[in-house]
């Protein structure tokens, strides 16, 4: 193993997909929360229909 | 996100059925990357059922236990505990019978947490978050730059690694797992050392939850006080809303906004960390400045949505009567709480001790030392900066 494969083997890079799927989940929980919060004041999700 | 997704993998030749779990510590990190999605199903009825148990006994046992000598106690327990109780119940059952594990797909504490306050800003009017965030950045300024730099400092005369120095001083100082989780990928630490960082934030958030609303009580503070004091010591946004909804409303919408603004800088300090790790540490020649796209792509956005969902119901609140008003944001209240029991019985269900007992006392001492500064200065701030301020 050359000495740059053993250092890329110890120190792996940190960017990658991980801050994509990261946003996604934020931008997931932002639209899915937004969204529910305009279903209810529409009154499509009605008083009384959330145990 | 997980640890791989976070940049950071598993130490040299581990099997990856065994990492996964060791960084489960964390709520965010250790699902396997790629489960199967049926067992990811499977995860979340057991995360479901769990909160709908919560739910039962939430609304329930004050009814139950009227009129006898536990009256009091049934009347106390809020939610988060029941739900903090089962997931840890759940927990012990599923690691005894070998799911755990396989099962951890489903425990979206992250999203559900996030969802939970979206929603919750809501109930929170405009007004409220514009007068708050002027102390509340202040706070936070002062706060996350004292306690990263002590526990930076405590941590290099320890003799820590500089990657876990990076690791803790962020998890301590701004938003625990999320800011452990956005140090490992900035400074580009070892899947065991964000493993580790994620098990101590929890260890210590866990009690936090409820020996800091019972001290609020005691040292008599009130609830925006109290609400300040949680959002800017309890180091995990998930945990700061548990404790926040057991001292009460106005301390949670407090404590939130404090949480928020927090997490709102978690994305300075992380480029700091990337562009001094690459330039001052490692001196790597391919390193470029960062510029204002990678603050964006590490802002958390469901920050976004929780304004928006205050400008939203701020605005729709003044179009409709009190009463109307009243119960439709209380149907989207009740909405919040589902959310964060999923979040709070997420956090029972995936807690583990097991990696914080391979790294020894030292990153134990500068955490717990970290945390009583953190604790002592966000009690001065709070009191200094809060004192006066009203939610009503």
């Amino acid at each position: 193993m050359s000495e740059t494969e053993a250092v890329r083997r110890e120190e792996p890079p940190a960017q990658s997909s991980g801050w994509k799927r990261a946003i996604n989940e934020d931008w997931a929980a932002t639209i899915i929360g937004l969204l529910l919060l305009i279903l209810v004041i529409s009154g499509v999700i009605p008083t009384g229909l959330v145990p | 996100m997980s640890a791989g997704e976070a940049g950071v993998t598993p130490r040299d030749g581990e099997p990856a059925a065994r990492s996964a779990p060791e960084s489960t510590a964390g709520w965010a990190e250790g699902r396997p990357a790629g489960a199967a999605w049926p067992l990811t199903l499977a995860g979340l009825v057991v995360v479901l059922a769990l909160a709908a148990v919560t739910r039962l006994l939430d609304k329930n046992v004050p009814g139950l236990l009227e009129g006898t000598a536990l009256e009091d106690l049934g009347a106390a327990i809020e939610y988060p505990v029941y739900a903090i109780l089962l997931g840890l119940l759940g927990n012990a059952v599923l690691t005894a019978t070998g799911l755990r594990d396989r099962l951890a797909g489903g425990f979206r504490t992250e999203f559900f947490i996030k969802t939970g306050l979206v929603l919750l800003g809501a109930s929170i009017n405009l007004k409220v978050i514009a007068t708050a965030a002027g102390p509340a950045i202040l706070q936070a300024i002062v706060l996350i730059s004292t306690v990263f730099l002590f526990t930076w400092w405590l941590g290099g005369r320890l003799g820590l690694d500089d990657k876990l120095r990076a690791l803790l001083s962020a998890a301590v100082s701004i938003c625990g797992v999320s800011a452990a989780i956005a140090a490992a990928g900035a400074v580009q630490a070892k899947r065991e050392q964000l493993a580790y960082s994620a098990s101590l934030v929890i260890a210590f958030a866990l009690p936090s939850i409820f020996i800091l609303p019972w001290a609020a009580t005691a040292l008599g503070l009130s609830p925006e006080v109290a609400g300040a004091w949680i959002g800017g010591n309890i180091d995990t946004t998930a945990a700061v809303t548990a404790a926040g909804t057991i001292v009460g409303e106005q301390a949670l919408q407090v404590a939130t906004i404090v949480k928020v603004t927090q997490n709102a800088l978690m994305g300075v300090v992380a480029v700091a960390l990337t562009a001094y790790f690459a330039f001052k540490v490692e001196r790597r020649p391919d390193a470029r400045r960062p510029g204002l796209g990678d603050l964006w792509e590490r802002f958390p956005k469901f920050v976004l949505g929780f304004v928006a969902a205050s400008v939203i119901a701020t605005w729709w609140l003044s179009t409709v009567s009190a009463d109307t008003g009243k119960a439709t944001i209380g149907v989207a209240n009740d909405l919040r709480v589902w959310f964060l029991i999923l979040a709070f019985v997420s956090i029972g269900l995936e807690f583990r001790v097991a990696s914080l007992k391979e790294a020894g006392w030292r990153p134990v001492g500068v955490f717990a030392t970290a945390t009583a500064v953190n604790v002592a200065l966000a009690l001065g701030l709070a009191a200094l900066l809060f004192s006066g301020f009203s939610v009503a």
